[in-house]
């Protein structure tokens, strides 16, 4: 049968588990302290026969070619 | 210290790890969740072939033969004959024998000069001319090209109450193949695609061909974006092409009409939120 709810010295565990000490569970920060980003929408775009990339962190990396204006936006920061 | 805190509305949970707190959960932050998901089959993307223009660069004279009726004199000529004085019969009266005697005369041939006067004739021969004819040569190019296409694939979740859940954030699990190889309009060759043949995930666009020119820059490509819009789960497709030269005259893009790609794709698309 699966755990409701077990609270021990070392570990929680609740919702059969579901939520579980032991794991981690990521979470969005504001700060810094991130450990990868969500990307939340279009990151790349062509043009001119080039291609422009926007990394996570919000910034263009284009190719020699590329001569559009497209702008993405920085990924959500998560902590781990 | 590992340990788990619920006061009114915080849940917060830590473990101890190589004596140092860290937050396994913590409803004081923003933590995503998926609030739905939407399985999406046999999801077309189409590229259709590249076009191409024939440039006029110039001409260069080419020479001909032509079979023309031209007037030429034809010279005088002296020429020798031969002529056939033909014999003859005579009657001789012979005064010894007081008779008439036939006598014949033997035909003979003799040689004459006959002359010729020289004369105009109209006559057809074949007139070489080094430059008769001007041939025009050509250089093509691949047409520049801005394709986006943007379709409406499913609809966001709905809450309750029927309205449209705000999603922070979608993860797209997918599954592709490329159902019509696009060549590369230079070369006998399918163009290079991203796809993996297994299951991969992606989180906004994906790059799906590209081609360089010989000097390594870009001038092809091609991607998918999948992203959310207002209510809808959008998918977007985007083809962009730089001209290019074929670099020899009168020769057309031997691949051209191959360069149409399609792909089928199947999505299992996950709507996440960071709050409820």
């Amino acid at each position: 049968m699966a755990i409701v709810l077990s609270i021990t010295p070392t570990r929680f565990r609740a919702s059969g588990s579901k939520l579980d000490s032991q794991r981690r569970y990521i979470r969005k920060v504001y700060n810094n302290t991130y450990d990868l980003r969500f990307v939340t929408g279009r990151n790349m775009d062509v043009a001119g026969g080039g291609l422009r990339y926007v990394n996570p962190s919000g910034n263009n990396v284009d190719d020699d070619t590329y001569d559009g204006s497209f702008s993405g936006t920085e990924g959500v920061r998560v902590r781990v | 210290m590992s340990g788990f805190t619920a006061s009114n509305s915080r849940i917060k949970v830590v473990e101890t790890v190589n004596n140092v707190d860290e937050t396994v959960f913590d409803t004081d932050h923003d933590m995503p969740h998926i609030v739905g998901t939407t399985y999406l089959s046999n999801v077309a993307v189409d590229f259709d072939d590249l076009d191409e223009t024939q440039n006029y660069v110039g001409q260069e004279c080419s020479p001909t033969y032509t079979l023309e009726t031209v007037l030429v004199w034809v010279p005088a000529v002296w020429d020798f004959t031969w002529v056939w004085n033909p014999g003859s019969w005579d009657w001789v009266y012979n005064w010894s024998y007081s008779t008439t005697d036939r006598v014949s005369t033997s035909g003979f041939y003799s040689q004459e000069r006959v002359y010729t006067p020289g004369f105009y004739d109209w006559q057809s021969e074949w007139v070489y001319d080094p430059c008769g004819t001007y041939v025009p040569y050509y250089e093509y190019s691949v047409d520049a090209e801005e394709y986006s296409s943007t379709t409406n694939i499913a609809t966001l979740p709905v809450d309750e109450d029927g309205g449209t859940v705000d999603v922070d954030f979608i993860i797209v699990q997918a599954t592709g193949t490329r159902s019509r190889d696009g060549y590369d309009p230079r070369f006998n060759q399918a163009l290079p695609t991203t796809i993996p043949s297994k299951t991969f995930s992606f989180q906004g666009s994906v790059l799906l061909e590209s081609s360089g020119e010989a000097d390594g820059d870009s001038w092809f490509r091609r991607i998918m974006s999948v992203y959310t819009s207002g209510s809808k789960l959008k998918l977007k497709v985007q083809e962009s092409v730089k001209s290019i030269s074929r670099g020899a005259n009168n020769s057309p893009f031997p691949h051209l009409d191959d360069t149409r790609s399609t792909y089928s794709f199947n999505f299992k698309v996950f709507f996440g939120k960071f709050r409820q």
